[in-house]
């Protein structure tokens, strides 16, 4: 193994591997930051250029690409408040409330390490799970994919603000979640719902241009309202700042550690999608407060609340990649376009590619993992200048702002529509921030919602009752009971309930 | 990328707006033409589009820059719609959904296309659709299949798919003892269903399952009408019915698959265009470095030329009422 493991980063560190990887990163890296043009689309767009390469090249490039995204998408997310990728939305909430407080640069430094904690732990997730993979995957049925669905969404409890009004406010929130979840084909036989009569909303709501506007045009509009930059009249970090957020990392790192798990956890099993991840570990960070005051503080720039999602979106990737090497089954949307590449250049993935071609597959270990010390790296260089732009003036800032949000939209369908859901989110995102209604549970509803229905129909038709009395759903049960608990007497440990405020609102 | 792709369009549709149909030899010198794609980037009509964009500028007389612009929505009936109405040219042409010849035949509301009035490029490819099962379970032949005592159960991801349909007229005029479960967002998943047993099996294109056939996980039992050498000796769905009607139920699902990738014109565009497309797909066909990145890719390349295409369109438009009235029992186009 270890011989293997070497020969793997010796055959990365070959020129032309590594300069595939450079290439790949440097796009990776402009993808990450612009909103709409997500990491999976890309991938789909670079498949010709691999045709001549081969295994170990091919992947430097591919995955150096994909490598990078989530850690770039999330520099737009805390500097602006619009999403770089659909899986960095979650940074924004604590993010770009510390851009506000003129901590934009400590929040990067934050991220970006995190990202790369998370990065490694993916890589690691996916070396160590190389002997038990077979196990890990298949312990997972519908009933369990199900279950984990419910998990998620009983995560609502912890994500919704505090005292019974605001529990009340986010459980709606996250029921109209659920609800804007069931628009378009029923997953069972195709009957369409909720598609007013457009063509359009045929395949359901597309994630992308509704995160852009629900997150992006509230905070447009709270700049233009309030007339200073984004960072307001508070003095932009100074250039320790960024520093400070590394440290940070390193200050709550079992929460980093923590976090890339759940990450690495949720993207081994092909079903979840990427985009869940980051809400999960968003809502295990705001556990980890312990008082009520220390509660209320996520949504308003806890650097926690960056670590987490910040971890968890790279880590998923290490752990996407064990059922699309192992079973031929993609563990993401991007997953899915990879596993292309690998027939592309005469690869079958499959349990040989954990013996006969395990080089290939430790290569991609190591591309994961140097793709992001390299980008964490040359960032790092650079975040400074990145953060300053928080003091830009607002008026000058908004016509560009704008722009990336339509633009950002409309590129992931061609589409009017996409435009049309964006602006509506940005009203209903708009209202629900005025009157302080907790915005994260309606995204964690929207995103698990599809997945919930769908399996629960397979598990009853498959199963009947009895997929209710598995090892792994009981446990998972429990464990969504013990998520609504802790939330219930986290409620409790306040000395007195303290009236609705919308935390994790941003 | 894609707002690019679309820039040129509109540049395209300026710069060539003189239509240059009246020639009696088209020459696309200097010109874009714009290959609607009616999915996202990604999937098999997409991956399968970009490789023909780039083998089209060689054969298409005049060299033309040629770029892939994707149009996904309701199944490609959103870019369908477009390319209908488009400048008959020979600048736009589209790549859609195989089922939307079946979608016109049951009448879907949305579409607002004749699917006989393009003028039909043809199909570079067909898609052959096997029912696979595991190769643990003691069933070899479709007569097994039949009399099975328990039902075997086949994961499927909804109607309007193959995985889908296929079995479940099997089921239904064959009397295989099935039970079909929808709901898997892809056939991937239906895979690893199989690998945790919590299905016994998939229908689907031979070559999304040929992997798992090579490493043993599944064995096909029966196969559809299009078919490649290596799996020709399994019987076909048709062969195990006797009913006429119910034979023709079959064929009218299986038609799409011949046509795998249909490829199409504006309606009313000049016959020297159409022509020069499909020379140029006859050569993209049988360019052999063409040939080795579609099979690398999973393609069954076999060119069906638009003239054959539109006669094969003109008969499923033409099916009697009667065999029409039992397809739609069965199928819904989603």
């Amino acid at each position: 193994m270890i011989d293997a493991l070497l020969q793997a980063l010796v055959e990365v560190l070959r020129w032309d591997a590594l300069s595939f990887m450079l290439i790949g990163i440097a796009l990776g890296f402009w993808v990450g930051l612009l909103p709409g043009l997500g990491g999976g689309t890309t991938l789909a767009l670079m498949l010709p250029f691999v045709y001549r390469m081969e295994p170990v090249q091919a992947f430097a490039f591919l995955l150096g690409m994909h490598a990078v995204v989530a850690t770039t998408g999330d520099i737009t997310s805390i500097l602006f408040g619009i999403p770089g990728e659909g899986t960095t939305a979650a940074t924004i909430l604590d993010g770009y409330a510390m851009s506000k407080k003129g901590q934009a640069g400590r929040a990067l430094g934050a991220s970006l390490m995190s990202s790369l904690v998370g990065a490694i732990v993916g890589a690691l997730a996916l070396l160590a799970a190389i002997p038990v993979v077979r196990p890990l995957v298949l312990a997972f049925g519908s009933p369990e994919l199900f279950m984990l669905a419910i998990l998620g969404i009983a995560f609502i409890a912890t994500l919704s603000a505090r005292g019974g009004r605001g529990m009340l406010r986010g459980f709606l929130a996250g029921c109209l979640g659920l609800f804007f979840a069931a628009v378009g084909p029923d997953p069972q036989s195709g009957h369409l719902r909720y598609t007013l009569g457009t063509l359009y909303l045929w395949e359901g709501l597309d994630l992308v241009p509704v995160l852009v506007g629900f997150f992006a045009i509230p905070e447009i509009i709270d700049l233009a309202v309030r007339g200073t930059a984004i960072a307001g009249r508070a003095h932009v970090g100074p250039l320790g700042g960024v520093l400070e957020g590394v440290k940070d990392t390193f200050r709550h790192f079992w929460l980093t550690i923590r976090c890339s798990l759940i990450g690495a956890y949720i993207g081994v099993i092909p079903g979840l999608g990427g985009g869940v991840a980051q809400w999960i570990a968003y809502a295990h960070s705001t556990q980890s407060a312990k008082t009520p005051r220390e509660r209320e503080g996520f949504g308003q720039g806890d650097v926690r609340g960056v670590l987490g999602p910040g971890a968890a979106n790279n880590s998923k990737e290490g752990g996407a990649l064990i059922p699309t090497v192992a079973f031929g089954v993609p563990g993401s949307s991007a997953m899915a376009i990879l596993l292309g590449g690998f027939l592309l250049v005469g690869l079958t993935p499959g349990p040989e590619m954990l013996t006969r071609h395990l080089d290939v597959t430790l290569s991609m270990v190591w591309t994961i993992v140097l793709a992001n010390i390299i980008t964490v790296a040359a960032s790092l260089a650079f975040l400074n200048q990145l953060a300053r732009l928080t003091a830009v003036r607002g008026s000058i800032l908004i016509p560009f702002l704008v722009v990336l949000t339509f633009l950002g939209s409309y590129t992931n369908n061609n589409n009017l529509g996409d435009i049309v859901v964006m602006l509506t989110f940005g009203a209903l995102g708009y209202a629900m921030v005025r009157f302080r209604w907790p915005r994260a549970p309606l995204v964690l509803g929207l995103v698990l919602g599809n997945i919930a229905e769908r399996y629960l129909w397979i598990s009853v038709a498959r199963y009947g009752a009895a997929w209710l009395t598995r090892p792994i759903v009981l446990l998972l049960l429990a464990l969504a009971a013990g998520v609504v608990v802790s939330a219930l007497l986290q409620l409790r440990r306040g000395e007195k309930p303290v009236e609705a405020e919308a935390v994790g609102a941003g | 990328m894609k707002a690019i792709s679309g820039l040129l369009l509109v540049i395209s549709l300026l710069v060539a707006a003189p239509a240059m149909g009246q020639q009696a030899a088209p020459s696309f010198a200097g010109r874009t033409v714009t290959l609607v794609v009616g999915y996202n980037p990604g999937g098999g009509y997409d991956q399968i589009a970009r490789i023909i964009a780039r083998y089209l500028p060689k054969y298409l007389p005049g060299n033309p820059t040629v770029v892939v612009q994707n149009m996904p929505g309701a199944n490609s009936i959103t870019a369908a719609n477009h390319v209908y109405g488009a400048r008959p040219d020979g600048l736009t042409l589209g790549a859609f959904n195989r089922n939307l010849i079946l979608g016109q035949l049951v009448k879907v509301p949305a579409i607002r296309f004749d699917m006989s009035k393009f003028a039909w490029i043809g199909s570079p490819a067909t898609e052959t659709t096997i029912l696979a099962i595991r190769a643990d379970l003691p069933y070899r032949t479709p007569a097994d299949l039949v009399s099975a005592r328990e039902a075997l159960v086949v994961g499927a991801t909804g109607p309007g798919a193959s995985t889908y349909d296929f079995p479940l007229l099997l089921k239904a005029l064959a009397k295989f003892n099935l039970r079909i479960i929808s709901g898997y967002p892809s056939s991937g998943d239906i895979m690893l269903a199989i690998e945790r047993k919590e299905v016994d099996g998939r229908a689907g294109s031979y070559s999304s399952i040929k992997p798992f056939i090579d490493r043993g996980l599944v064995r096909a039992v029966v196969r559809s009408r299009a078919s490649v050498a290596a799996i020709a000796q399994l019987p076909t769905d048709e062969s195990l019915v006797s009913d006429a009607r119910a034979k023709a139920v079959m064929n009218l699902r299986a038609v799409p698959e011949q046509l795998g990738r249909p490829y199409l014109l504006p309606p009313g565009t000049p016959a020297a265009i159409v022509r020069a497309y499909w020379d140029a797909f006859t050569k993209i066909t049988q360019d052999r470095e063409f040939l080795a990145e579609a099979e690398r890719a999973g393609f069954e390349i076999e060119y069906t030329r638009g003239d054959e295409a539109q006669k094969i369109v003109q008969s499923v438009l033409n099916s009697p009422p009667d065999v029409v009235k039992i397809f739609q029992q069965f199928f819904s186009f989603n």
